[in-house]
């Protein structure tokens, strides 16, 4: 080891500390067992003066390393914030006595459970080193957005205000996506009355005038390959023609297909009279303000039927389920495009819920209604070619009545598909079955996990977190638009500039190799073993970033940039050769190692919880917040994610007599809230094959428990320990006490 | 004296709700010195009072840790609570904001010990709780509160029990003779996210909310189903305590309406849908949902949750907005009076508890805050070019949800972001 | 069916909703409602009505003309307000009760003895006689609308109630003479044929 390793321990006996514990004990054990260069005691450690105490040693150089024997490390971090100096906080407080009855009985098991916190702090620090960042990440500043839509439009010009260069690729010969084949648009700003013009234009011009965009048209992206701040991506045009440019982040504004109309044959859509939206936006242009004429006979429509939720919000074989958010406005405006040209005509809405909602949403409805717009709740059966323009059959949920009715010109108000490319999660198909359509990739990602940007419902790319809407599972490439989630105009510009602005932190973070959310600003990155990596790929495979590619010799290649430093591959690593410079097998395993394990026959068991830091090691501090107690046997240690969690802790904890291991990690599943994804999940089948390992000790299977917790689980948290606790009680003490 | 640095480089955020810790949060994790303000003594807002969220119907403080974890990683971030803007003036890239810093009595010495919550007595309504229950005069506002620091109820200074919340402190972090502060803050722009409130329920007359305690708003059901909320998450009757396993939801309440709220309020129907997954989650299949509404307005793929609760056999949809709200008071029992507009059905509902879907209103009505600044007849301020280095975020400027105001909040960060990125080329 | 209704058909060619909002007193806030039923739920009489007033506003947008107009349901509107206090669209919907009822009348289309259509009638009739309400006259008026027998029956049933308000000097046996009216009885009735004109002006639009 290159590096001297000092390390100063402190203790804190304030908040009651010193009461409850022997603090010289704890400075004892941190010089004997822990190996402490120097120990202090303060009654007040986060006071001015006990942070000057711990500065003072760390400028002399005295101590490298620093173990906090105080609080949480969730609290006073205002206070605790020193650089450069390796520290670990060993929680006293949320974590022993405001768990612990403050009787005599218990204060022997709250002094042993103290006592090895610091053993375990310690020698936790001991096989932790300073992050640095990683020498890989690139500088390149620029921006590419994919898809020249109002949506990408939006994202370059925001991006370029911002002062970043922007390369902006349109597969068609000019920009404005769907929204250059609008007549006119909804309104987004008051006053909510009448459609606005579709603003292609003017985002147009902008990007012409704007030194800082580079428009691409008539091309795609045909590779995109390398990692945030470095990724090189191949722009081909149709000829064949191909550049190679490098970006800093990439922004997908792709958009969507309108669902196919022609799949609602209830619904007549061969007639020349039965429109969708954006074929009555075609014949409003056409109209150009003048009075709408119907397709079949280019007379002027007198009567209109929009049928809302078309194909929509149904389970309908080929139907969608979701709803596409925005046609009721769409219907709304579009009905006013008929009431602007001729106040006379009839214009139906028919609806099953109307749903304009926001400040602006009621007022647009209200409008319409104003200038005569008819909105009647029912259901549309059929249409019907008539003899005078479509047949409508339609309940009329109101009335409680079947009615069937002519119009001039019926518009289905039918959804929108998002044009994510290759859905790189669908099973592939099997042999013999015909391919019919091979979705084309938008960005060809040069990633060993697939093409494209993973799906998460109904084939778009959103976010599966509330609280995070873009949080993406490509680091650095984030979706905005119908392609992330169905979305009008309104929020799709809003939709732009966030993920310009998420794009723009991914170059500046990876410049300084900087992790993004939600580990955001960690510097550790994974890095490997070459000697010792068997080659098996199962890092690879098990990354839910899509973050590691192989080498041509078929190592694993980190690409840091696109790491979350989650620690997925390290826990599934089955050699163990992968680690962080401050958390890896040893940072962990060592703190396993450093509990004084009692024998056997003192009937004192040891309980081993590897907690997950988001959600259920705060859980534990609140418990203790609250003061619910839980059994003093138990040793917890915080994990970056469950999936960090390799085998081989729990196969030592077991070697090395302890008696119950609880991993407590967050939902999996569906609706998952692990916020690295799939940690949780695969923490819960590697513990699957724990078994194996249990019966070959001959260990009972109870020992073992893999539970899904949640930040809320402030009782159940201590509820599973001292479960645990009662379970040992029952099957017996473990035999592997040394 | 509070010291604080700032330059015409520095965005201030005003409000410490999601919108504004997420805006904060985006500015500083691109390197920007950012100010974060909030007049409450906590970060939080609106979602640290939710149980869940739909449609995942997970819990919002899993989300509040990390963004509190982001926050707590950054020193180019600061957090300013107890915090009001009085005043802005100045241009885009150069604005002067006056802000007053109410006293919290408690300094950074504090380590949240509690010592001084055990020894004082005196008790106050319980703002978290929306007022449900009492808590003490020196007080955490709720455990994930952060700063995590006590405070002192101002109304407690000059007592007996403040004097023994002093003497209790063992590390001196109580000092009441704490005054009000002014400071002026020089930056560059200004993100509003101020955030709304829920519609007072109480002028919606005919629901009778001030003369029946088993009507109770969605705002404070979600307190009741906190564990560690008033009813220790308990899904009860407020009259009698009894199991409240036949729920009554009225949409629109205070929305949609020329007499209260003009605007759609949007996430109103998510929030009765989620809120009739309490009861189930409470008593299964004994318990017992209706929601009478005039749209469900469940948009994009928040339909899959809507279809889901759907096809819960325990929950029943009404469409109508129901007509009047009366008491039996034999039962206690709400009865609802009104019209199934569907085919005409007249109906008197006799339920357990009735929870209206209260409607949201900016917190800060911007027709007269102390900004100018554009915004809609309903106070919400609009994204209009007029406003200058000013930009609104989240629920300032629109009724959204959770996901949708973080979205509008990350946009703000780089419109902020913009302004002082232009500010530093032109110093350059 | 009357002329004027024959020529108001022609017209409008089923679209009832323009018929509503062209010749009914606040007709054109029909469009506006937006079928929350709180107008329905707050009728104190919501029993008794065929239609309640956001179906009727329904039926009119779906061209229901003869169902609307020959309904009794807008009769029954006892004028309360409930309704439009609490119409979240600000419809004024016990004017437009008012306005169907009496658009109905004028083209002939109410239902025959339909009782308030006749109470108002003999309220009108009563009224522009002097300009002021004659109480005894119409109370009389009233309890004879349907026969001598039971206008018999009624008088005496009510006449602890005629006597209390009598000894009250709420009521004028002399009134049975002629009563009081206003001072300018012919500038009154001027005023009323020209009202009239105006009415009947609107209607003679249709199809002359």
């Amino acid at each position: 080891m290159a590096v001297q390793k000092d390390i100063g321990a402190y203790i804190c006996s304030g908040c009651g500390l010193g009461d409850r514990l022997d603090c010289d004990q704890l400075e004892k054990v941190a010089k004997s067992d822990g190996r402490a260069k120097l120990t202090r005691q303060h009654e007040f450690l986060c006071s001015k003066a006990g942070v000057e105490m711990i500065q003072a040693d760390i400028d002399a150089g005295d101590v490298s390393h620093i173990v906090l024997g105080a609080c949480s490390r969730r609290a006073k971090t205002d206070a605790f914030n020193f650089e450069n100096v390796v520290m670990t906080r060993t929680n006293l407080r949320e974590g022993v006595i405001w768990v612990r009855p403050d009787t005599d009985e218990a204060r022997e098991s709250t002094q042993e459970m103290a006592d090895d916190y610091i053993r375990m702090g310690c020698a936790e620090v001991k096989y932790q080193d300073l992050p640095a960042p990683s020498q890989e990440q690139g500088l390149n500043r620029n921006m590419l957005v994919v898809g020249g839509g109002i949506t990408g439009m939006t994202s370059a010009i925001e991006a370029a205000k911002a002062g970043y260069n922007v390369g902006l690729v349109e597969k068609a010969g000019h920009l404005g996506g769907t929204a250059a084949a609008l007549y006119k648009r909804v309104p987004e700003r008051a006053p909510y009355s009448l459609p606005v013009d579709n603003g292609v234009d003017s985002l147009a011009t902008q990007i012409q005038g704007n030194p800082r965009i580079t428009v691409y048209l008539n091309s795609t992206v045909t590779k995109t390959s390398g990692a945030p701040g470095r990724f090189s991506v191949d722009i081909s045009t149709e000829s064949g023609d191909t550049t190679t440019e490098n970006f800093g982040a990439i922004v997908q504004s792709s958009g969507f297909e309108p669902y196919d109309m022609s799949q609602l044959t209830e619904f007549s859509p061969e007639s020349p009279d039965v429109v969708d939206q954006l074929g009555l936006e075609a014949l409003a242009k056409e109209a150009n303000g003048g009075a709408i004429k119907r397709p079949s006979d280019a007379k002027a429509v007198e009567s209109v039927l929009f049928v809302q939720c078309a194909g929509q919000r149904s389970e309908k074989e080929g139907h969608l389920s979701y709803c596409s958010g925005h046609c009721c406005a769409t219907s709304i405006k579009q009905a006013m495009y008929f009431k602007q040209a001729n106040p006379d005509t009839d214009t139906v809405v028919m609806y099953t819920d109307l749903r304009t909602p926001g400040a602006g949403g009621e007022d647009f409805y209200r409008s319409a209604q104003k200038q005569g717009v008819i909105f009647t709740k029912g259901e549309v059966s059929e249409v019907t070619p008539g003899d005078t323009g479509p047949l409508v059959k339609f309940n009329d949920l109101i009335l409680d009545e079947n009615v069937e009715q002519n119009f001039d010109l019926v518009v289905l108000a039918t959804g929108m598909l998002p044009n994510s490319g290759v859905n790189i999660d669908a099973p592939a198909p099997a042999e013999g079955e015909e391919v019919t359509e091979t979705p084309v990739s938008i960005l060809n990602l040069d990633y060993r996990q697939g093409k494209d940007i993973p799906q998460l419902v109904h084939g778009f790319t959103d976010s599966h977190f509330i609280c995070f809407p873009y949080e993406t599972r490509r680091t650095g490439i984030y979706t905005a638009g119908p392609v992330r989630r169905p979305m009008d105009i309104k929020q799709a510009m809003d939709d732009a500039t966030g993920a310009a602005m998420k794009a723009i932190q991914a170059i500046e973070n990876s410049s300084k190799g900087l992790a993004a959310h939600p580990r955001s600003g960690d510097l550790s990155f994974p890095s490997f073993r070459k000697e010792g990596c068997t080659q098996c790929k199962r890092c690879t495979v098990e990354c839910p970033f899509g973050a590691i590619n192989e080498d041509e010799r078929g190592f694993p290649q980190y690409n840091e940039g696109r790491c979350r430093r989650c620690g997925t591959c390290m826990g599934a690593c089955p050699v163990r050769v992968i680690s962080f410079a401050n958390y890896s097998v040893d940072s962990v395993g060592q703190q396993i190692k450093a509990v004084d394990m009692p024998d056997e026959f003192e009937e004192k068991p040891r309980l081993l919880a590897l907690a997950c830091e988001n959600d259920a090691y705060p859980a534990m501090d609140m418990a203790a917040m609250n003061k619910v107690e839980y059994s003093a046997y138990v040793r917890a240690i915080p994990v970056r994610c469950l999936g960090s969690v390799n085998t081989i802790w729990i196969t030592d904890a077991l070697n090395s007599g302890y008696d119950g291991i609880m991993l407590l990690g967050c939902q999996k599943g569906e609706n998952y809230q692990c916020h690295f994804v799939k940690g949780s999940e695969i923490a819960h089948i590697r513990m699957s094959k724990i078994d194996d390992t249990l019966s070959q000790l001959q260990l009972e299977k109870e020992r073992v428990g893999t539970h899904e917790v949640a930040i809320t689980d402030v009782e159940r948290i201590p509820q599973i320990i001292n479960e645990m606790a009662e379970t040992v009680q029952k099957i017996g003490m473990s035999p592997f006490k040394f | 004296m509070t010291d604080v640095v700032a330059t015409n480089q520095t965005i201030l955020v005003v409000g410490g709700g999601i919108s504004g810790m997420t805006a904060a949060l985006e500015a500083a994790e691109c390197g920007k010195d950012v100010i974060l303000l909030e007049k409450n003594p906590s970060l939080g807002g609106r979602v640290s009072q939710l149980y869940k969220y739909f449609p995942k119907l997970c819990f919002p403080t899993c989300g509040m840790e990390i963004n509190l974890r982001r926050i707590k990683a950054r020193n180019n971030l600061r957090v300013m609570t107890l915090a009001e803007v009085t005043k802005v003036s100045g241009d885009k890239g150069n604005y002067s904001v006056d802000v007053k810093i109410s006293p919290r009595y408690v300094n950074e010495n504090c380590t949240a010990c509690g010592a001084c919550s055990d020894a004082v007595s005196a008790e106050f309504d319980n703002e978290h709780n929306y007022n449900l229950d009492k808590r003490k005069g020196a007080y955490l506002p709720f455990t994930m509160a952060f700063p995590q620091r006590y405070v002192i109820d101002p109304a407690m200074i000059g007592t007996d029990d403040a004097a023994k919340a002093k003497d209790a402190c063992p590390v001196g972090a109580i000092d009441l003779d704490m005054a009000e502060e002014n400071i002026q803050l020089n930056v560059g722009s200004v993100v509003w996210a101020t955030g709304w409130k829920p519609y007072d329920a109480a002028k919606i007359q005919p629901y009778g909310y001030d003369r029946f305690d088993n009507v109770i708003t969605s705002v404070e059901l979600e307190r009741m189903m906190d564990p560690q909320g008033p009813t220790g998450g308990k899904l009860i009757r407020p009259s009698d305590g009894k199991e409240a396993k036949d729920v009554a939801f009225i949409q629109c309440a205070g929305s949609r309406d020329r007499n209260h709220l003009r605007h759609c309020s949007r996430i109103c129907c998510m929030a009765s849908l989620k809120q009739s997954t309490y009861t189930r989650e409470k008593f299964g299949d004994e318990g017992k949902s209706t929601i009478y509404y005039i749209d469900i307005r469940a948009i994009d793929r928040f339909e899959d949750f809507y279809q889901k609760v759907k096809s819960d056999s325990t929950v029943n949809f009404i469409k109508s907005k129901v007509a009047s709200v009366v008491e039996d008071k034999d039962t206690g029992n709400p009865i609802l009076k009104g019209v199934d507009t569907e085919g005409y059905k007249r109906y008197a509902n006799p339920h357990d508890l009735v929870v209206l879907a209260v409607g949201m209103e900016p917190s800060v009505n911007f027709n007269d805050a102390p900004v100018d600044i554009v915004s809609n007849e309903f106070g919400f301020i609009e994204a209009n070019p007029e406003n200058g280095g000013l930009f609104g975020a989240g629920c300032a400027s629109d009724a959204l949800d959770v996901n949708r105001a973080v979205q509008s909040a990350t946009a703000s960060a780089l419109r902020a972001i913009q302004v002082v990125n232009q500010v530093a080329e032109a110093e350059d | 069916m009357s002329e004027l209704n024959n020529r108001v058909v022609e017209k409008y060619r089923n679209n009832f909703l323009k018929e509503v909002e062209a010749n009914v007193e606040e007709g054109d806030w029909v469009k506006m409602c937006m079928q929350c039923g709180v107008c329905a739920g707050s009728c104190p009489l919501g029993d008794a009505w065929e239609h309640t007033p956001q179906k009727l506003f329904m039926m009119i947008r779906a061209g229901k003309r003869d169902e609307v107009l020959s309904s009794d349901a807008m009769w029954m509107c006892t004028s309360c307000y409930n309704c439009i206090v609490r119409c979240p669209r600000e419809l004024p919907i016990t004017h437009i009760m008012h306005g169907l009822a009496h658009y109905a009348a004028r083209l002939g289309l109410s239902p025959k003895n339909q009782p308030t259509q006749k109470f108002a009638q003999l309220f009108w009739d009563n009224l522009t006689k002097t300009g002021r309400v004659n109480e005894l006259k119409l109370g009389l008026n009233l309890y004879f609308m349907n026969g001598f027998s039971e206008g018999v029956k009624k008088s005496l049933e009510m006449r602890s109630i005629g006597q209390g308000m009598f000894f009250a000097k709420r009521l004028n046996p002399m009134e049975i003479l002629g009563g009081h009216g206003v001072k300018d009885q012919a500038g009154f009735h001027a005023m009323l044929d020209k009202a009239r004109e105006i009415e009947d002006a609107k209607l003679d639009k249709f199809g002359k």
